[in-house]
């Protein structure tokens, strides 16, 4: 059966000069259970104190949802637990829980932030048609999600961006807001959620003609169909294996990634395909990248995936623009959901030469790295291989 | 040699190739004296093999079918300038 894949995408923007956002989102994916959850919460005020209320209640709602506590009972822990605001004498941090199980059965737990919304394809789905019900000033909606389903959570910083100009005096009215990502999911049906939430949150931003007046987040939890990714790298370790990894290259059905010069050339020479190396993406830093016919994208091997694998630890995935090789291949690790590494573990003697300029990491190991990063960090479903 | 014959210079963009200095060899083009511009093509190859051999010096570079080893953009000009003043004098 065609299976859905569930990916989450989340942007966020702090209050114009802050140096960390009020708005934490955070998420888990729950393999055994087959369970995802994602929660936004907002905490009160902006900068430090409120990202340190919002961390804790994001954290605090995360593990009880996992832990299937009562709601009643976890709203009261999160009351409990945050610290009081020395100036305001309160404390608050409102959050948004989503729940989603294995098979598209979706709870949501709305305390505070604004309404969430639901898009099945372009069109926005009517609330009135959901299970809802209030416990202790919480809203809890239920509904069956389905394939090409958006869920939409943002925080108040989008939608009273823009409050008081002129032409927007009430901020970025609802009804706006539902044709701004009507009008993106009708040209663009199948934008992936990390664009989407990175798109509403830049429109905020630039309604606040970019100097966000509150912490601005939007996540986007988007229900489709997998996208399969192969990435190809280094040599088999035996030469009688080169013709499996270029059937398995060719026969895929996916995108393709080729990491690995050496690589390159055996698959080129297996299919008979002509390599094409770009030197205008050159620079410095990372060799340019090469096409093939067949296969989408082919790069240098080890210091282009130790480049993704530094970039996956420390970036906000949204905020790349770089059109090196690295960036390339990390444009489509998150454009993909199910990503399978085949990895050929024969040792490039050159590379181990103690007098290189560089440390040469062994591929093998990056690539588990990495391997490890999209699953923890970006819930990627992976594979490797070994050849 | 043909007094229009274009040098087709192949860069390898190579792992090695690259650490080693390979990575400034794309800006070769503005290097070229006046009279070698429009003569020249730049292109990049993907590892050949070359660093394999037993006393590698790379960054490698291909000026039509000649391996300059230790490759800078000098010693890729002077190399083509020499072609140049060879056939010159012929």
């Amino acid at each position: 059966m065609d299976r859905t894949f569930i990916e989450i995408g989340h942007q966020n923007l702090q209050k114009n000069g802050h140096e960390v956002c009020g708005d934490v989102f955070m998420s888990r994916k729950l393999q055994e259970e087959g369970r995802t959850i994602g929660v936004l919460s907002d905490g009160l005020g902006s900068g430090i104190k409120a990202n340190i209320l919002a961390t804790m209640t994001a954290s605090m709602a995360l593990n009880f949802t996992i832990a299937n506590q009562p709601v009643e009972r976890s709203a009261q822990s999160i009351r409990e637990t945050l610290p009081v605001d020395s100036e305001r004498k309160i404390n608050y941090a409102s959050f948004t829980i989503a729940d989603v199980e294995y098979d598209g059965e979706t709870t949501i737990l709305e305390y505070g932030n604004p309404q969430f919304l639901i898009f099945r394809g372009n069109k926005i789905m009517n609330r009135e048609t959901m299970k809802t019900h209030n416990t202790e000033k919480i809203a809890v909606s239920n509904f069956m999600a389905q394939k090409e389903d958006r869920i939409i959570l943002f925080s108040d910083g989008v939608s009273q961006s823009g409050i008081g100009r002129a032409d927007m005096p009430f901020g970025w009215e609802i009804e706006d807001l539902k044709e701004f990502i009507s009008d993106h999911l009708s040209n663009h049906p199948h934008m992936s959620a990390q664009k989407l939430a990175r798109h509403i949150v830049n429109r905020a931003h630039m309604n606040d003609t970019f100097s966000a007046q509150d912490d601005i987040s939007c996540s986007v939890i988007y229900f489709r169909k997998p996208r399969n990714l192969l990435v190809c790298s280094g040599p088999p370790y035996k030469k009688e294996k080169d013709a499996t990894m270029a059937q398995t290259i060719k026969s895929f059905n996916g995108t393709k990634i080729i990491c690995g010069g050496t690589t390159a050339q055996i698959i080129s020479r297996e299919l008979g395909c002509a390599i094409d190396a770009d030197l205008s993406s050159n620079d410095l830093e990372l060799p340019p990248v090469s096409y093939m016919n067949g296969v989408d994208l082919v790069t240098e091997g080890i210091l282009t995936i130790g480049k993704v694998s530094e970039w996956l630890e420390s970036m906000n995935p949204g905020g790349i623009d770089n059109q090196n090789a690295a960036g390339q291949i990390i444009h489509h690790l998150l454009a993909h959901d199910k990503i399978t590494f085949l990895v050929g573990t024969r040792i490039n003697e050159a590379h181990q030469d103690p007098s290189l300029p560089v440390e040469l990491e062994i591929r093998r190991n990056v690539i588990k790295k990495i391997a490890h990063l999209l699953e923890e960090k970006y819930l990627k479903e992976v594979h490797i291989q070994f050849i | 040699m043909n007094p229009n014959h274009i040098y087709q210079v192949r860069i390898c963009t190579g792992t090695l190739c690259h650490v080693m200095g390979g990575a400034l060899l794309p800006e070769l083009k503005p290097y070229l004296p006046e009279y070698l511009k429009g003569k020249v093509q730049v292109k990049g190859m993907t590892c050949a093999d070359y660093c394999k051999q037993e006393d590698r010096k790379p960054p490698y570079v291909l000026v039509d079918d000649h391996l300059i080893e230790s490759a800078s953009i000098e010693k890729v000009i002077a190399y083509i300038k020499k072609c140049e003043n060879h056939d010159s004098k012929q």
